[in-house]
């Protein structure tokens, strides 16, 4: 019960989002990262911002959720805003205290730095709130499909990744269960002085990690035992469809690009 | 009363779109020294009320009273620390349970947080072990090496070594192989009819729990669908199938019993051995009468 995870959550809606084939949205929010590089003024930004609302709006997701997605992420915000601020010394000077000198430009990298990681984490949020881990997998494997001739295999990662994506609740979720069991016997994480706190911590990982250990290897038989085999052929419950929503989807993105570069 | 709950719902996660009720505005009250089962289908609520008992989860809405420690909804609740040594909770997965490198580390962690010495603890431990029926060479194994079995006897050894007032067990008899069934189950009535200690334990096999229980509290769907003592849910323990639960052997067999000789008003025989004592009493002619 992690009401604080939202990583790798799909929240579903059935909006237009929803429905789009998971390639499209990885194509996309590929591209988007380049229309946030591209994005150089005060301009691009507000446009920037809009199509970004804009789209988020269309998920019928409530706004606070992207929002919180960025949440964990607030402190490194700041500290590059600071950073920055401090350190470009272009433009005019607006504040100057003895030594220190704020410009201009810093005001502006800063800012921009902010927008441009504020947007990028709300917006690919996007793609796991509205993609189920299995059709976000589905669509990796259909990116990296091109690979295989390099001898990769995207079987192989995908699988990885959905394993290990899968499992992130479950592992947190033990955790707090032996957080539950180690309260229980007199050692509340909430009520202990600071020092304790880290070696109560420290003494869940042993447990945490044998089980996960022992997680996998359960898993491996029962896989097995259910006839799966690595790069066996294997037919799919769900085939990705590319559509002409999908194209648009795509399009918009290359557009966006050009616009932001433009302004 | 050991326990009393007055209006209690608890909801998982709440304020955000994932929440989820699990207990909707339950009322119930525990005596102290009495042992009470817990009986639900899967998802009723069961471990979520558990962990209500020793202030694990904090009840959403209404008062949860355990012992002399009042925990209301809402409000900043009390230290805990000392409910939690008066309150011991078995988890329902043992494995998921311990957590120190040896058997004998996690049997001393409850009575060392608790302000024990150490040989105290080690001492507690011994006994915890003993009475559990766990072999004292067990003591030096890593937990994760124990057979199923073993492990959750360890796991309820090392919360029966805080010596706790209230124990609260969810389905400890569920990995246990009968003849340990058995053991564990004397082994809490022992500590309930010896020692004065209130025993709470949810369980699915009501039966090996029917003969001994004072009270029983089924759940369905995150409310109280009965409580009260064995006579009543033996009067009719079609309440059982209305929650999802089937009806166990010994209370069909003694209302079988009951109907066919009009025994309404007396104590429920809940075992093979006092139900055939019983039928051999009845006066011959009333016997056979029914032929």
């Amino acid at each position: 019960m992690n009401d604080k995870l939202l990583l790798g959550r799909s929240i579903e809606t059935g909006s237009w989002v929803h429905k789009l084939d998971a390639r499209a949205k990885i194509t996309g929010m590929l591209l988007y990262v380049a229309v946030i590089l591209l994005s150089r003024s005060w301009m691009a930004m507000a446009l920037l911002a809009l199509f970004s609302i804009a789209v988020m709006i269309s998920t019928r997701i409530p706004l606070k959720y992207f929002l919180k997605a960025a949440k964990p992420l607030r402190y490194l915000m700041l500290f590059i805003f600071i950073v920055q601020l401090l350190s470009v010394k272009e433009g005019s000077v607006w504040l100057s205290i003895g030594s220190l000198s704020l410009h201009d430009g810093g005001l502006r990298l800063g800012s921009f730095a902010v927008i441009r990681m504020l947007f990028l984490i709300t917006f690919t949020a996007l793609l796991t709130f509205t993609t189920t881990p299995g059709k976000l997998n589905q669509g990796l494997e259909g990116i990296l499909s091109p690979f295989k001739k390099l001898g990769l295999s995207p079987d192989r990662i995908t699988l990885m990744l959905s394993i290990a994506l899968r499992f992130i609740p479950t592992i947190l979720d033990e955790a707090q269960i032996i957080m539950k069991a180690q309260a229980s016997r007199g050692a509340d994480l909430n009520e202990l002085p600071l020092k304790e706190k880290g070696r109560m911590l420290v003494s869940l990982l042993v447990p945490i990690i044998t089980s996960a250990f022992r997680r996998a290897q359960d898993l491996v038989y029962s896989m097995e035992a259910r006839g799966f085999r690595m790069d066996a052929p294997r037919s799919q419950y769900h085939r990705l469809r590319w559509g002409a929503a999908d194209t648009v989807f795509v399009i918009m993105f290359v557009v966006m690009g050009v616009a932001v570069s433009l302004v | 009363m050991a326990i009393e709950l007055q209006q209690v719902s608890y909801t998982y996660a709440e304020r955000s779109l994932w929440k989820q009720t699990a207990l909707h505005g339950i009322d119930l009250s525990i005596k102290q020294g009495s042992i009470v089962g817990i009986a639900g289908a899967t998802g009723s609520g069961k471990s979520t009320l558990l962990q209500l008992f020793n202030g694990i989860l904090k009840p959403t809405q209404g008062t949860v009273r355990v012992l002399d420690v009042t925990i209301k909804a809402g409000e900043k609740s009390p230290k805990l620390f000392p409910l939690r040594r008066r309150v011991g909770l078995v988890f329902q997965f043992p494995e998921q349970q311990m957590f120190e490198e040896t058997v004998e580390k996690d049997l001393c962690f409850g009575p060392l947080n608790f302000g024990m010495s150490l040989d105290e603890a080690k001492e507690r431990a011994r006994k915890a072990m003993n009475d559990m029926g766990l072999d004292l060479k067990l003591l030096d194994r890593n937990p994760f090496r124990l057979s199923g079995g073993q492990m959750r006897k360890a796991a309820i050894a090392s919360v029966l070594a805080m010596e706790p007032d209230v124990v609260v067990l969810d389905e400890p008899t569920a990995t246990l192989d009968p003849i340990s069934r058995a053991e564990l189950i004397a082994l809490l009535v022992r500590l309930c009819r010896e020692q004065g200690r209130t025993i709470i334990i949810v369980t699915h096999r009501m039966d090996e729990l029917l003969p001994y229980a004072d009270s029983w509290i089924v759940l369905n769907e995150g409310s109280t669908a009965f409580q009260g003592s064995v006579k009543e849910l033996a009067a009719d323990p079609a309440i059982l199938e209305r929650c999802g639960l089937t009806v166990p052997q010994s209370l069909r067999y003694w209302r079988a019993v009951a109907d066919r000789f009009g025994l309404d008003g007396e104590n429920p025989r809940l075992t093979a051995e006092s139900l055939a004592e019983l039928i051999a009493s009845l006066p011959a002619g009333k016997r056979d009468a029914h032929e």
